[in-house]
């Protein structure tokens, strides 16, 4: 639903000729994981064409994660231990969500309307939810999960106008991000209904020896295994030999 | 001085990683043991998933069994007939591990199994190092000498299929040496530990192995069971990084060398009880995480068990 949604939208963009429309980019549509990677940062920027009064209108950049699956285990206390008594699993949350806006998404518009459109932590909702009556604790701890770490974000107020009609937001990327495809959309919403939208794709990928290393412990997880094996024992045995005593 | 691991997929800083290794070979080496019991939970308080750290942390204890075992081997003191056939137990217990692991996995109770086995394991052990130490040092300043009391296993000495180890000049059967490779074979699939400190106090009050070979034949075959864990680890659950290996074992191997003359100048009975109270504070530590309330009572794991 959301997603037929949002192509109408990409797809309508361009002929809505009269009102407002949005032009957006991001600077640089590739994020490469190398051996000194600790997170970086993007920066999403745009320009309103046919700008109008500022009042009532807003922006909103959200940078969304492949979806990944989970399970979230609540704890109980028994006989003094906490032990993992229940789980829900959830498929279609996504691995990363960051949201920028001019102002918290719940002035912006109403909840309905941004349960549509899927835009708020808020409006997160699992496609599945597998062995679970009410997933709704589940589900807000699995935010609070990825609020903690880092991968979830929402951040008001964070929008800059150069101009008129040109603004621009750094989005974060942290350093425990998943590879995969991510998506940009940036959402142009006038009194609470989104007038225009474009999403561009951002691939985060890892490359050189770290690509290497991590396809080959997958696809060759023997050579792999052997290779870490006759590591250690190199590095044992050169230890020793430099280190001998004589005795 | 940041590093990425590509299958812990997290960055993080090499030098802290190096001086890990570092300590826990110095300690490793000090004490004579692997290690790998203060590695892993060291590993996931650093932050890492705790699967990375149970298969990669025996990298460092390969590594730093090595350089020790080459020395024993060096003076005779190995029995490989012994270490052979504890070795086929581990074997099977390693797969039996292994299995357990993911099984546990999909349960969602690996970290309380795993959390639990550690504090009995380090509560029991510590508990009895600390009384032998203490009245090893109190009969040493009264001047009475100390017998350790070897206990005649006569249902040992019954079993069937005996073998004749050479070295350790032992006629047994076999069971014995198969069950205790069996048992140190499944503990270093869960928890990532050679299993040193359980081997070398069963061989001698056991087996009765003879004191002078038993620290290189439980060497030899902590050699063993921990490369094919490792090898299993990296098959099965994908969860070995490279990366994090070489760091740990660089800083680990100097470690251990260090270790080993800084043991030279301390006493026996001293080294153990210091060993021992190592033992109950990361015993003590690990049954605080189980007790104390957690910060979220949520916890979350990527994927579907």
């Amino acid at each position: 639903m959301r997603r037929m949604l949002l192509a109408l939208l990409f797809l309508l963009a361009p002929f809505g000729a009269r009102g407002e429309g949005l032009v957006s980019g991001i600077s640089q549509d590739t994020i490469q994981i190398t051996s000194s990677y600790t997170g970086t940062s993007i920066v999403v920027f745009g320009a309103i064409e046919r700008a109008q009064s500022a009042q009532g209108r807003n922006i909103v950049v959200v940078v969304r994660g492949p979806d990944e699956p989970m399970t979230v285990r609540r704890r109980e206390r028994i006989a003094g231990v906490w032990v993992n008594s229940d789980a829900a699993q959830f498929e279609g949350l996504p691995a990363y969500y960051y949201l920028a806006s001019t102002e918290p998404v719940a002035r912006i518009a109403p909840s309905e309307a941004l349960a549509r459109y899927g835009i708020g932590l808020q409006a997160l909702r699992p496609s599945a939810v597998g062995s679970h009556h009410d997933p709704e604790p589940f589900r807000q701890a699995a935010i609070r999960y990825h609020m903690r770490h880092g991968l979830y974000a929402e951040s008001p107020g964070s929008i800059d106008f150069l101009s008129e009609s040109l603004f621009r937001t750094r989005v974060p990327v942290p350093a425990g991000v998943t590879r995969g495809q991510y998506n940009v959309e940036v959402y142009l919403l006038r009194d609470g209904e989104v007038i225009s939208a474009q999403s561009t794709p951002l691939f985060v990928d890892a490359t050189g020896l770290e690509r290497r290393l991590y396809n080959m412990a997958h696809d060759a997880p023997l050579s792999y295994g052997l290779a870490c094996v006759f590591l250690s024992m190199l590095l044992g045995w050169i230890s020793a030999v430099l280190f001998r005593r004589p005795d | 001085m940041e590093i990425y691991l590509p299958v812990a997929e997290m960055s993080v800083n090499w030098l802290v990683i190096v001086a890990l290794g570092m300590g826990v070979g110095f300690l490793s080496g000090l004490f004579g043991v692997g290690g790998g019991f203060l590695m892993t939970p060291l590993l996931v308080f650093a932050g890492i998933p705790s699967t990375v750290a149970v298969a990669t942390t025996l990298s460092h204890v390969t590594a730093s069994s090595i350089s020790g075992a080459l020395a024993q081997w060096r003076k005779r003191a190995v029995d490989f007939g012994m270490a052979g056939v504890m070795a086929a137990g581990g074997m099977a217990g390693i797969v039996f591990g292994v299995w357990l692991f993911a099984l546990m996995r999909r349960q969602g109770q690996m970290d309380l199994i795993v959390g639990l086995s550690y504090v009995i394991m380090l509560g029991s052990i510590g508990v009895i190092m600390l009384r032998e130490s203490l009245a090893t040092l109190k009969a040493y300043r009264s001047g009475v000498p100390v017998s350790h009391g070897l206990v005649n296993h006569s249902w040992i000495q019954g079993l069937p299929f005996k073998m004749r180890f050479r070295q350790s000049r032992l006629y047994i059967s076999v069971i014995p040496p198969i069950v205790l490779g069996f048992l140190v074979g499944t503990l270093s699939a869960i928890m990532g530990i050679g299993g040193g400190f359980i081997l070398v106090p069963a061989m001698i009050y056991l087996l009765r192995v003879p004191t002078k070979v038993v620290m290189g034949t439980s060497l030899v075959q902590i050699i063993i069971v921990t490369s094919v864990t490792t090898l299993l680890q990296a098959t099965n659950n994908f969860s070995v990084d490279i990366v994090l290996a070489g760091l740990l074992v660089s800083g680990g191997v100097v470690g251990a060398q260090l270790g080993v003359r800084a043991g030279a100048k301390l006493r026996g009975e001293q080294l153990r009880l210091l060993l021992a109270i190592l033992v109950l504070t990361v015993g003590a530590g690990l049954a605080w995480q189980l007790i104390a309330r957690p910060a979220d009572i949520y916890s979350l794991s990527e994927g579907m068990p």
